[in-house]
């Protein structure tokens, strides 16, 4: 056994290797090096301390340091005003992006991310006429200066909302539609080539609406890619998309970036993904001021920072914050898994960290009751032998959902996970009565749902859609809410209705249209709406997509806040550490069938069922498994407390023999 | 993996939920890329259906139009037009009938009179049997090119094609609206007149929301399009004939109008030869 000091310093030596590396292809401003350099003797040298002079360090580093390091783009003393806004969106920004970078930009909702990127491709000043201030260069060229088509030739962008950038109805009439504007007479082979580029060929005569969000992501970027741009912009490519997919198109920005050397800049609030594909992060303070901008590594672990901001640090760094696990080399915490095990683990030949659940570190109280003991409570919700599903173009019946058997109870917490298309919307639509079983059948709360309506099944069930765009069907959001009441004639709803309000933060806003909130703001609105139901069973479909830290925490706090009044609350999701630290049961679906039924960490332990569902653990729960620890933790806080547990008796027991 | 399940049998108000209409109109316009009419140029085509649209209006012998109404019917036939574009025809059709009939009846023009009407709706059923052959033949995107090949603005042609391609999105868009309305809503006993009136109010008032969302997700459009060289390709004449190049009017197109105008004539001429 070892204690943590030791692992600490062990590690240091494969560090201090792997990090000079880093270096080179980072190139680290001066002060950090300094800090490199002092950081053996002095424990206190604290480079997480930088501060706003980062972003000129780095800008004046990279001139004298690396000659070969080119600017491809520059952006000075940028401030930009929308026509009609009373503040400025961004407020004199200056930035320096070299060429073959992978860098992203995060901040706050509203701190002017997407802005920032609208500047990059000149949709901003030529198309939005606001005040524009400042100057914006592309390869070189002056942004106000030039048509935005011309500009296009050199930055993509592909929009966060994916959907609507898709404009011609197969794939491969897309890919050819950006170069036939401009009048390549090769925009045949640079369609192709946008599909090799990404290994989609197979896609290329699939009619748009038919494909997965996955794809038309993917779609999306080949299109950018046929201008074969030096510069692509991805607009929070992992917000609508499932983990494994996700990950795919990260894997494909790191593989244009290192094979065909790309700049890739990306806004993203997933810091996972960051810490494990990017190489520079900037970041967004409010009122669109830069803060700073570091390398991946030194900006990840800058932990308090970020989260003033409600950006989540990797669940890595959070946990090595809360140890006080530096890297031994650098003085930053790890923020990749890969990194974080290798500080942890031991020296070969000594042995492995492993929590002795018997004796004085238990796993957090689990409520197995839920899952096993099922008998005595209240059955909500019954699926007997359910088939439903859709009719194709070539008027074949396809089932979404085949012989699904499963029962609701009270008190239960579903996180209901697995790939896009799994059928998870379907059996949700199922439970709400606006979709009926082909076969077999469906009760909610004593309601047969064949033979009674949404309406009535409202009652007692409450839906929120996956887009809240479709929820918003009043002036605005007060009425919205109250919509449920009214139209049952409730007296009295004013202090009911204040309350909901009240707590979801919306005060200021009930009087919007909620097409115009935030992303957000409109997932808060939604989540009150189908509150204000009184709901004895809530299902969500992909509430958490856009949800920031904070409102996550808040809607989770809600609905344990509301288990009076709602029993049961089904989630469809992506957001794997919602099932690992909140769900009590969570279904995994898999080609309409459920594969698994069960509790959190029975799922983290199989991984084939992980891949078949394209799922991917949390950060904290594949920390677990590379500590080879039985039972992984499952959040942050768990872990941290089983780690604490773990160093106070190893310190206490015998020392390491070496 | 699709599965499919061939013991389903849908009913008859699941056959026309909107769910239902989408998949038809989507098999209207795409579906048929293999019929007999899809293989020619969609110039011709358009010039085919505009006579086929507008001589009829001329026309007042029924033989001739009788003939006219073969031709187009195999036509149609063979382009495999969906059931509910069929079944709004006829409804379409049998009311118009009805109509006449009444009206000549009520008007003491008794059945010769009917018999004088049919002539119209003799030609209405040509002009319609056309336009389902052609339009279910020939997929948005070759009607927008041959649109822009015949002068047609960009805009225009583009709006056709884009139109087709939203189609799908807003149709679920509106079917989710109008859930939020029933799923919110409380709906008046069952199978009275009132349940009637409350499903046409919300089918109604459900446009609102998609109108408002329609022209929000329209921003994302219009700018992925300026980055697309949407703007800059109208300007420049090159991209047109780039992107039309691929529409050529072959032997296959001139023989179909050649074997069409021998057909027209030789109803023409039976035309002259018989009465009915």
């Amino acid at each position: 056994m070892m204690t943590m000091a030791q692992a600490q310093a062990g590690a240091q030596a494969i560090h201090a290797k792997t990090y000079a590396t880093d270096m080179e292809v980072n190139a680290r401003v001066d002060k950090q090096a300094d800090a490199i350099a002092s950081t053996a003797d002095s424990q206190q040298a604290n480079v997480l301390a930088t501060t706003d002079t980062d972003v000129q360090a780095s800008a004046h580093s990279g001139t004298h340091h690396a000659a070969d390091e080119q600017a491809i783009i520059e952006v000075r003393n940028v401030s930009f005003c929308y026509p009609g806004a009373e503040v400025n969106t961004l407020q004199d920004v200056s930035l320096r992006i070299t060429r073959g970078d992978f860098v992203a930009v995060i901040g706050s909702n509203g701190s002017g991310k997407s802005t920032l990127c609208k500047c990059l491709n000149g949709l901003i000043p030529t198309y939005y006429s606001g005040d524009f201030e400042g100057k914006v260069l592309v390869n070189g060229i002056d942004t106000s200066s030039t048509t935005i088509a011309q500009l296009s030739k050199h930055v993509a962008y592909v929009f966060q909302d994916f959907e609507n950038q898709l404009v011609r109805p197969t794939v491969f009439d897309e890919l050819c539609f950006a170069p036939l504007n401009f009048g390549y007479e090769n925009y045949k082979e640079r369609a192709q080539q946008a599909l090799r580029m990404l290994d989609i060929e197979e896609l290329s005569t699939q009619w748009i609406w038919q494909l997965s969000g996955g794809q038309k992501h993917m779609v999306a970027l080949a299109a950018a890619l046929a201008l074969d741009p030096e510069v692509i912009i991805v607009d929070e490519p992992v917000a609508q998309l499932d983990p494994a997919h996700a990950r795919l198109i990260y894997e494909k920005l790191a593989m244009l970036n290192d094979t065909y050397h790309k700049t890739i800049i990306v806004i993203e609030h997933h810091t996972e993904y960051i810490a494990d594909f990017c190489k520079n992060v900037i970041l967004l303070d409010q009122g669109g001021r830069v803060r700073w901008s570091k390398p991946v590594d030194a900006a990840l672990s800058a932990i308090e920072e970020l989260q003033e901001l409600h950006i989540q640090p990797p669940q890595v760094t959070q946990a090595m914050a809360a140890l006080q696990l530096r890297d031994p080399a650098t003085q930053l915490y790890p923020v990749t898994i890969e990194h974080a095990a290798q500080l942890l683990q031991p020296l070969p030949g000594q042995q492995l960290i492993q929590p002795e659940h018997s004796a004085s570190s238990p796993p957090e109280p689990l409520n197995i009751e839920n899952s096993s003991d099922s008998s005595d409570r209240k059955a909500l919700v019954i699926i007997d032998n359910a088939t439903s599903g859709y009719q194709s173009m070539n008027k074949q019946h396809t089932a979404t959902l085949r012989d699904i058997n499963l029962t609701i109870y009270e008190g239960d917490r579903i996180a209901l996970v697995g790939n896009n298309g799994a059928g998870k919307s379907t059996l949700l639509r199922l439970i709400a009565g606006i979709r009926k079983p082909w076969s077999g059948s469906v009760n909610v709360c004593g309601n047969d749902t064949r033979s009674t309506t949404p309406e009535q099944l409202s009652d007692a069930v409450s839906f929120i859609f996956q887009n809240p765009e479709e929820m918003f069907i009043a002036d605005h959001i007060r009425e919205d809410i109250e919509f449920f009441l009214k139209a049952r004639k409730q007296e009295q709803i004013e202090p009911f209705i204040n309350h909901i309000i009240d707590t979801f933060n919306l005060s200021e806003l009930q009087q919007r249209d909620g097409r115009l909130l935030s992303g957000g703001q409109q997932r808060r609105a939604t989540l009150a709406i189908g509150l204000a139901m009184k709901p004895t069973v809530m299902l969500l479909d992909e509430p958490t997509a856009s949800l920031d830290i904070v409102s996550r925490r808040e809607m989770t706090m809600l609905f344990d806040e509301l288990h009076e009044q709602v029993q049961a609350i089904v989630v469809a999701t992506h957001d794997m550490q919602l099932v690992a630290d909140w769900a009590t049961r969570v279904i995994v679906m898999h080609n309409g069938e459920i594969l698994l039924d069960g509790r959190s960490e029975e799922v983290f332990q199989q991984p084939h069922l992980l891949e078949l569902a394209a799922l991917i653990p949390p950060q904290i729960v594949q920390l677990g498994h590379r500590l080879q620890w039985q039972q992984p933790a499952l959040s942050v806080e768990q872990f941290v407390k089983r780690m604490k547990q773990l160093t106070l008796l190893t310190s206490a027991g015998p020392s390491p023999t070496r | 993996m699709e599965i499919t399940n061939p013991v389903h049998k849908p009913g008859f108000w699941e056959k026309i939920s909107v769910e239902r209409i989408k998949v038809e109109l989507l098999r209207t316009a795409y579906g048929q890329s293999m019929t007999f009419l899809s293989r020619f140029d969609p110039r011709i085509l358009m010039a085919w259906y505009a006579f086929f649209a507008i001589t009829p209006w001329f026309i007042h012998n029924k033989v001739i139009l009788l003939g006219f109404l073969i031709a187009i019917a195999i036509l149609t036939y063979t382009s495999k037009p969906s059931l509910l574009v069929l079944l709004v025809l006829a409804i379409g059709l049998i009311s118009d009938a009805a109509y006449m009939l009444v009206v000549s009846l009520m008007f003491g023009g008794g059945l010769a009179a009917a018999w004088a009407l049919s002539t119209l709706t003799l030609k209405l059923l040509v002009i319609t049997l056309a336009s389902i052959a052609v339009f279910t033949s020939m997929d948005p995107e070759r009607l927008s090119d041959g649109l822009l090949s015949l002068g047609m603005p960009a805009q225009f042609s583009f709006g056709v094609a884009y139109g087709f391609r939203m189609l799908p999105i807003l149709i679920e868009e509106y079917n989710n609206i109008l859930y939020s309305y029933r799923l919110r809503g409380k709906s008046p006993q069952k199978k009275s007149l009132r349940m009637l009136i409350y499903s046409f109010k919300l089918s109604v008032i459900a446009f609102y929301p998609l109108i408002l969302n329609t022209a929000k997700r329209t921003r994302t459009t219009v700018e992925a399009l300026e980055i697309k060289g949407f703007t800059y390709a109208m300007h420049d004449p090159k991209v047109k004939k780039l992107k039309l190049s691929y529409l050529k009017i072959t032997l296959k197109d001139l023989a179909f109008l050649a074997v069409s105008a021998l057909y027209i004539a030789v109803v023409f001429y039976l035309g002259s030869m018989l009465e009915l």
